[in-house]
């Protein structure tokens, strides 16, 4: 657990004190609706957390950073950045996976879209995004934060 | 019938576990190592989504409509714009994370940029997976894309939102009290608004949940109407 999280806990559990405190009717109707919430999204998220279980045995980050580092610039940088909307992989496996990529001579510009498609853009929670946003919503989201990773990535092995 | 509209509902898991069944059926062992990676996730999620969840509702009811559109709402501007980056960057856990707090703040009136920056800020740019990167990559690789990502995002929340209309964006659901009309479900016949008019009304051909106060409903009449509707169209999660 990363100290954010922690704060995040304690700080709920505070909220959730003071709120007892001051009218414990409410609470309880607080808790019944995140109960609810959770829910209406348990389905869709035990399907995201499969799903993204069966990718990373189907395109392991090791094998994506190996084929990345044999292509040129642009294809690896296409190729990076459409394996990164595909999977779903926790920062502390992104960063010294991205870092290795760096190291090996793959350049800047594909390890940041890799990085930013990671992260931003996603298949596996498309389904969710366009039930909570609707499908314009989900779609728009994901194509332009997926064209401006591109863009930051280039924009980055400019600079560095 | 209800079988096939739960089945349609939830495409996606059929379509995981399908895939997981194939799976196991041709390759157990790449199956088990899918179900291992899952595993992590698992755990990311349940120390993180309870937690939220909680805190998503409680904002909910002790923060006031006019607050959130104070802050994030039209009128806010570059406050607005500034408040989404804070409140992205000091999260954690998964995009799908940030998705029930950001429907909230919907509901509350942030506007569709706000949202979209809030998203994305929480997807790249929080305060934990920066320490992270700074660790493994460098801080000026870290700095500098960190300034590229927030520029980039500002940009592209701006054209979201000129493409994405309010009306876009699903209308807004009665969380409040877990009572909730299945709309596809629903054909009309407005049997529970005869009956339990301070909790249903018609809205068009279907019957929806009316605003009201949870700790008034009366749950055995609830219960009731619920057994009563002809396609069991009235879900309650409480």
């Amino acid at each position: 657990m990363d100290v954010f999280t922690i704060l995040i806990w304690v700080g709920t559990l505070i909220f959730l004190g003071i709120s007892f405190a001051k009218d414990p009717h409410k609470t309880k109707r607080a808790l019944r609706m995140a109960f609810a919430m959770g829910k209406g999204m348990a389905v869709s998220i035990f399907s995201i957390i499969f799903a993204i279980g069966l990718i990373l045995t189907l395109l392991p980050p090791a094998n994506i950073a190996a084929f990345a580092g044999k292509q040129s610039v642009a294809v690896a940088t296409m190729a990076s950045a459409l394996l990164g909307t595909v999977t779903l992989v926790p920062a502390f496996i992104a960063f010294p996976l991205v870092g290795t990529l760096v190291d090996a001579g793959v350049g800047i510009i594909p390890s940041v879209a890799f990085l930013t498609t990671l992260t931003m853009v996603g298949i596996v929670t498309f389904s969710l995004e366009k039930r909570e946003f609707g499908t314009k919503f989900a779609v728009i989201r994901n194509s332009l934060s997926f064209l401006f990773a591109i863009l930051i990535a280039f924009a980055m092995g400019a600079v560095m | 019938m209800i079988i096939l509209r739960k089945l349609k509902q939830n495409m996606f898991f059929v379509m995981i576990f399908l895939a997981y069944a194939g799976m196991m059926l041709l390759k157990p062992s790449m199956g088990m190592a899918s179900v291992k990676n899952s595993a992590y996730y698992i755990r990311e999620m349940l120390i993180i989504m309870p937690v939220i969840f909680v805190l998503t509702a409680l904002l909910d009811l002790w923060v006031p409509k006019e607050k959130i559109m104070h802050l994030l709402g039209k009128e806010a501007k570059g406050k607005g714009i500034f408040f989404s980056f804070v409140i992205g960057s000091i999260s954690a856990g998964p995009i799908y994370a940030a998705f029930p707090m950001c429907v909230m703040l919907r509901k509350k009136g942030a506007t569709i940029r706000n949202i979209i920056i809030i998203l994305s800020s929480w997807a790249v740019i929080k305060v934990p997976m920066l320490l992270n990167e700074a660790k493994f990559l460098g801080s000026k690789f870290m700095v500098t894309r960190w300034l590229l990502t927030v520029m980039a995002i500002i940009i592209f929340s701006w054209v979201a939102d000129r493409i994405i209309a309010d009306e876009d964006l699903p209308k807004e659901k009665p969380l409040q009290t877990g009572i909730t009309v299945n709309s596809k479900a629903c054909m009309g016949c407005g049997l529970c608004v005869k009956n339990y008019p301070q909790l249903f009304e018609m809205d068009g051909k279907k019957a929806t949940v009316k605003a009201h106060d949870a700790a008034q409903t009366n749950k055995e009449k609830l219960l009731a109407i619920m057994e009563a509707c002809p396609v069991k169209a009235i879900e309650y999660a409480g």
